[in-house]
């Protein structure tokens, strides 16, 4: 297991600490790690708080390197790191700080359908999704698109796939940044990302990545569960998957790209998976366009299974996705780096701000939330565990002041791979899952063992942390019922 | 001196990755367990004929770099085109240079049996180093 943490930490309030900026040579801003007395004695236990001491280091940084409460050991960042950096002051952008998934995010889609009703369906329709979805290693999607189609794809984003049938005009207000970042620059992909995502785009992956149906199982926040239309007792639907190959490989490419450019700007870093390049430097703009471009793959790709998994509730309940009111709540992005305004020290400032593990959180009347938002805050998608539960929050005031509205991205895990198999053995996960009332089914041999709910932190201390920092607060608990994964 | 007379790979724990170690008499040797690491954390590839010869060539300043970039064709082979190497004919691993004449495969997907889908090899903490009896490589696959 990764080594513990030493340096030092020192408690700002009750759910904050603070990784001064003496700690070691060449941070730039204090680190901040959101965290309970519980969370925060399971976070010393690996490396992650020296990653949010490396981040501190990239130039342009603004305020503080900051980590959420579902933050672990990560390659480069953390897992759970925000970090925003002001292209005005030589700020940079940097690959490391969106990760290979580049927008990994989770959906989450309401149905008309309550749990009660469903329940001697709910075999049936676990295995009729896990039949309809492609999943797991080597899985093609039910379409191909060739190369022209798929920079098309990119350029348009969410719109692309749902004027081709996948998906519904609503979804597309829906999904962050209406499944569009503008400024995608997919000309500037390799042949080689091209060629990774030809025949994913549409399929789950594996890993973390899932498809759940879950019951609404308590709500704490009636009026924006009803903006949402979410009521206790009905199904929902979450996704969580990204950009597949495609973004690997943009990532991969980048990384490639900018080995030397450190060296060039004269950036001293204290992690290779770190590189970066000033946000308006050429390099940066080239890496910004091709993260884009992933990015709109990647909603894509969750709309497509939005698609797929109507097809399979109609086909199961036999009524079409309208008639289920299977309308998309919201779709969030938690690996990403957007360019967004923020007030730093009375000054209105355009930053670069990187989400690795990490939602974006907008407070009510944000300008960017959709009209049936606004009143609410942006819908929070925190996935949790297989087997405890997930959570719907809204972005809250906070969020603007503290974490470059940033909340957290899921419960964050607390065992290596390694160590759940090993916890796992002499067990039988699927049926332990099944005697908890979720039918689970998978395609890889240790997928189950590995993403055990025992794997991860208990999602409610999370959600608690940044709830009780104003920076997300609690609107609904969702409890899983059936999975399917790679 | 001891020698590793036979090359070898282990995984070490990364709390959401795995991290690969790796131990060969020579820097060239690591090549041979350092792939079959890779396809280990994917699962248990069966090669299913097609055998066809394959060279690779980076070039470099860091032979752990080189060691990734041999690695991440390989995922690359693997993912796109479904072959994966089953033998290396010639190696060369300098601080400059690496180049390989390696056999591969196709895989039999029917055959396989897959625990996960590796994402990438990461820059994170990879490393080789001189150890009593050869070389120890590591590299931390994200998953």
């Amino acid at each position: 297991m990764a080594d513990n943490y030493t340096g030092p930490l020192e408690r700002i309030d009750a759910t904050r600490w603070r990784i001064p900026k003496s700690y070691k040579p060449g941070m730039l801003v204090d680190g901040v790690i959101y965290a309970d007395d519980v969370l925060i004695a399971a976070i010393k236990g690996d490396k992650s708080p020296e990653q949010v001491a490396n981040v501190a280091c990239l130039p342009g940084i603004v305020k503080h390197s900051l980590a959420m409460p579902d933050i672990h050991w990560g390659y480069g960042f953390c897992i759970g790191g925000v970090a925003a950096t002001d292209p005005q002051k030589g700020g940079v952008i940097s690959p490391g700080g969106v990760g290979y998934d580049i927008n990994c995010g989770v959906r989450l889609i309401r149905t008309n359908i309550t749990y009660k009703d469903a329940r001697e369906n709910m075999g049936k329709l676990i295995n009729e999704l896990f039949d309809t979805v492609p999943t797991g290693v080597g899985k093609g999607g039910v379409v191909k698109f060739s190369k022209p189609e798929l920079r098309k794809l990119m350029a348009e984003g969410s719109r692309f796939v749902v004027k081709r049938g996948f998906g519904w005009e609503s979804d597309i207000e829906a999904t962050e940044a209406h499944g569009c970042i503008p400024d995608a620059v997919p000309d500037s992909l390799s042949d080689r990302a091209l060629s990774r995502g030809m025949d994913q785009c549409g399929t789950l992956g594996s890993g973390n990545h899932f498809m759940e149906v879950q019951v609404v199982e308590r709500i704490d926040d009636a009026k924006a569960a009803g903006a949402m239309g979410l009521a206790e007792g009905n199904l929902t639907v979450m996704i969580h998957s990204g950009s597949r190959g495609l973004g690997y490989q943009v990532c991969e490419d980048a990384l490639k790209e900018l080995q030397d450019t450190p060296r060039k700007y004269g950036i001293d870093l204290p992690d290779k998976q770190l590189v970066c390049a000033p946000v308006e430097s050429a390099e940066g703009k080239s890496y910004l366009g091709a993260m884009r471009a992933a990015a709109n793959f990647a909603w894509c790709n969750r709309q497509i299974m939005t698609h797929l998994a109507r097809e399979a509730f109609s086909i199961i309940f036999g009524l079409p996705a309208e008639r289920l009111g299977m309308n998309l709540v919201y779709d969030v992005a938690h690996n990403i780096a957007k360019m967004e305004t923020y007030n730093v020290d009375g000054k209105t400032c355009q930053l670069c701000v990187h989400r690795k593990g990490a939602t974006r959180a907008f407070p009510p009347g944000h300008p960017e939330l959709p009209e049936r938002y606004r009143g609410i805050g942006q819908p929070v998608l925190v996935p949790g565990d297989m087997g405890r539960a997930s959570y719907v929050l809204t972005g809250q005031p906070g969020s603007m002041e503290h974490t470059f509205g940033s909340s957290c991205h899921g419960a964050g895990r607390r065992m290596s791979r390694g160590a759940a198999i090993r916890a796992s053995k002499g067990r039988n996960i699927k049926r332990e899952l099944a005697e908890r009332g979720v039918i689970a089914r998978a395609r890889g041999r240790t997928g189950l063992e590995e993403e055990q709910p025992d794997a991860y932190k208990d999602v409610n201390e999370v959600v608690n942390v940044l709830h009780a920092a104003d920076i997300s607060h609690r609107v609904a608990r969702l409890r899983p019922v059936g999975v399917i994964k790679g | 001196m001891i020698r590793f007379v036979r090359p070898s790979y282990e995984f070490f724990d990364h709390t959401a990755d795995m991290g690969v170690r790796v131990w060969a008499a020579t820097m060239p040797e690591l090549l041979m367990p350092a792939a079959e690491g890779l396809y280990a954390a994917i699962g248990e590839l069966a090669a299913g004929g097609d055998e066809s010869p394959l060279d690779f060539e980076f070039q470099g300043n860091d032979p752990s770099v080189l060691l990734r970039d041999f690695l991440t064709e390989l995922l690359i082979l693997f993912e796109r085109d479904r072959r994966r190497l089953i033998a290396i004919t010639s190696a060369t691993l300098t601080a400059s240079r690496l180049a390989v004449t390696a056999q591969m495969a196709a895989v039999d997907f029917e055959r396989s049996v897959f625990h996960r889908e590796v994402k990438a090899i990461t820059y994170h903490e990879l490393n080789i180093c001189e150890v009593p009896g050869g070389y120890e490589a590591t590299f931390i696959v994200d998953i």
